[in-house]
């Protein structure tokens, strides 16, 4: 039995210990949660570290978080939800949304122009050569779709090469074993292949099939609608990155900071950078015309969407037109 | 024949080396093999499969510090010849992943003194303290709920039979493929990297611990229930004070399994860690930072599990199992 007074000296604890509560509960409602990015090691993704380090986004207004990881990691934590947006390739943006996670490319970072590469063992000069011969590269994945394409390009269909499966990371080590004619891989496998492969070469790169592959921040359609305002902050930023970037002036400390989030020299992050042509918001804008060649992101991820139906990396073809929204260049 | 007697003195059958001996053969134990090691390392007619070139000599494309396979060199050396070219000049060495021991232990002091070069980078102690902190967090709550389900289990038929098979089942499931479900779950940090050492080392603890339980002799069992202890208070008074020893060392060989686990769960989630430095390393082929960080980890693993040997003997002082370690 409690007293009266007992009860209502409960009653108030309970109002003073609820009301602090309440108030903490609404605090965190209210204070927006930073935009989570999802970020991994390849150099148009990293460049953005250079806004991090300077302080950009704060200076913008913009409360991002970027978190580092493995890219195949990284692509999960985007699925499961748990990441506003992730850095992708165009291809495997259709990948993750045809698991499910459907999601808005609005921001192009850069294509591949050289940093993936297939690369002949000594003596072999050009595609032509591996008629017949066996070619290690991880199926599916970007570099078996620059293999199809440089043989199409030869005059040449994909059952004339017969295709070895091998990790992207392990291409080294499996050219070196001599087993296989040539190799596709990208950076920093490739040039750890030419390494280690003395008188081994690049018989063709992305360099020669520009937009074949795009990399793109992709972002949670609902976070989108929701913090519109937010995103579109993320283009002058951009802007500002590139232009620090490609600043011969202002370059060597870029690379600095992007081979120090890398874990790399400076030295070896220069070629890196090399082999990926960064966008900057007019050459991004350019991209997001219309149009079936590769010049366009349309053209490309129809493209890649082609690839990974034929490859059986999902069944039915995506609606391209759905995943790309030129917000952030308006 | 005092020497020779003196040699058969090291090997009798089962019987104990005296403390002196037993030091210098476990020093040994050592030494071997990084013995071994060095030969490999040092004595280039060993292994050393590849050349390093030291003079490109008018080969094109060879560089200096280029390592290029004994074969390719050789032919090059002939084509040179053939052609009336400079020959190229080089010295035998080992592929770039076998890094020379002293190469390795100069990495291990540089690792832990290089500053990080990222802004707001971790230094290399505070990458593994994170590591430690996954390993200690995954191995409690495992324990939490796997020491009292192993004993039950190696105590009462009914929860062994409950359990048992399912668990059975489950300990050959790959922990690591479970990563994006925890991911989904428990998000994008320490949870899902906690989540798979827990998966990893759970269903072998339940199963290694009911095995011991089930060890403890009945006869102390019957004792005690001829005595007149109820079912309930023999699993407090008897089952457990009579297994704690061995469930000591059962768990010190459990958290050795915890540590495998940690470079799986580490590259689940955000990139964190000891794994975060390893990979890295490797992909630029920096191998000697690699091995100086996987050694850090045996050091590491060793280490505590000295400490906890040490800390057992003074635990269980009248256990002779224990203390014989």
């Amino acid at each position: 039995m409690f007293s009266n007074t007992s009860v209502s000296s409960l009653k108030k604890l309970m109002v003073a210990l609820s009301v602090p509560l309440a108030m903490a509960y609404g605090n965190v409602t209210q204070a927006a949660e930073p935009l989570k990015i999802a970020y991994s090691d390849w150099p148009g993704f990293v460049a953005w570290q250079v806004a991090i380090d300077k302080g950009w986004f704060k200076e913008a207004g913009l409360n991002v978080k970027f978190e580092w990881f493995d890219y195949g990691a990284s692509m999960d934590a985007f699925t499961a939800g748990k990441v506003d947006a992730v850095f992708v390739t165009n291809g495997d943006a259709l990948v993750v949304g045809s698991g499910g996670a459907k999601n808005t490319m609005i921001l192009i970072t850069d294509y591949s122009n050289g940093n993936d590469m297939i690369i002949g063992k000594p003596g072999v000069k050009s595609i032509k050569d591996l008629k017949g011969k066996k070619v290690g590269t991880e199926v599916g994945i970007v570099d078996h779709l620059l293999l199809l394409d440089a043989l199409q390009k030869n005059g040449m269909k994909e059952s004339d090469i017969t295709i070895v499966n091998t990790k992207i990371n392990d291409t080294p080590q499996a050219l070196a074993a001599g087993d296989l004619t040539a190799v596709g891989t990208f950076e920093p496998s490739a040039s750890q292949a030419l390494k280690l492969v003395a008188g081994s070469k690049p018989i063709y790169t992305s360099a020669q099939s520009p937009g074949l592959i795009y990399d793109v921040l992709a972002v949670n359609p609902a976070s989108l609608s929701n913090r519109k305002a937010e995103w579109t902050k993320l283009t002058p930023i951009w802007a500002k990155v590139v232009a620090y970037i490609n600043d011969p002036k202002t370059q060597a400390d870029a690379v600095k900071i992007m081979s120090a989030r890398d874990g790399t020299t400076p030295q070896e992050y220069t070629k890196f950078l090399k082999g990926t042509r960064l966008l900057n918001v007019d050459e991004g804008k350019a991209a997001y015309v219309k149009g079936d060649g590769l010049t366009s992101l349309y053209g490309s991820t129809a493209n890649a969407d082609a690839f990974n139906v034929k490859n059986a990396i999902y069944k039915t073809p995506q609606d391209i037109n759905k995943y790309i929204d030129p917000l952030l260049y308006k | 024949m005092r020497f020779s007697s003196n040699v058969s003195s090291w090997f009798n059958v089962r019987q104990e080396l005296s403390p002196e001996r037993r030091k210098i053969v476990g020093w040994a134990s050592f030494l071997l093999p990084i013995l071994l090691w060095c030969v490999v390392s040092y004595v280039p007619f060993i292994w050393h499969p590849m050349v390093v070139v030291q003079q490109a000599g008018d080969v094109d494309y060879f560089q200096t510090d280029m390592l290029v396979t004994r074969e390719v060199f050789d032919e090059e050396v002939a084509n040179m010849q053939n052609d009336g070219k400079k020959l190229p000049e080089g010295k035998a060495a080992n592929p770039i992943y076998l890094p020379a021991p002293h190469e390795v232990a100069k990495a291990f002091y540089t690792a832990f003194t290089t500053e990080p070069a990222q802004k707001e980078g971790l230094w290399l102690h505070q990458s593994l303290w994170q590591s430690i902190q996954v390993i200690f967090w995954g191995f409690f709550i495992s324990s939490l709920i796997g020491v009292p389900l192993g004993i039950l289990c190696g105590t009462y038929s009914v929860f062994s039979r409950l359990f048992e098979p399912f668990i059975e089942f489950f300990r050959y499931l790959p922990a690591p493929a479970f990563g994006a479900l925890m991911v989904a779950i428990l998000g994008i940090y320490d949870g899902p990297k906690i989540a798979i050492i827990v998966i990893g080392t759970f269903f072998q603890q339940v199963l290694i611990i009911s095995n011991t339980t089930r060890k403890l002799d009945y006869s102390l069992l019957e004792a005690a229930m001829t005595l007149g202890t109820n079912k309930f208070k023999l699993l407090w008074h008897v089952v457990i004070p009579g297994i704690l020893p061995d469930l000591y060392r059962d768990l010190r060989i459990l958290l050795g399994w915890a540590w495998t686990y940690l470079i799986v769960a580490e590259l689940i989630g955000t990139s964190s860690g000891i794994t975060l430095f390893i990979t890295q390393q490797a992909r630029y082929q920096h191998f000697e930072n690699v091995y100086a960080a996987i050694f850090i980890i045996g050091f590491i693993g060793l280490g505590s599990d000295l400490m906890l040997a040490w800390l057992g003997k003074r635990l269980f002082a009248w256990n002779k199992a224990v203390n014989k370690e």
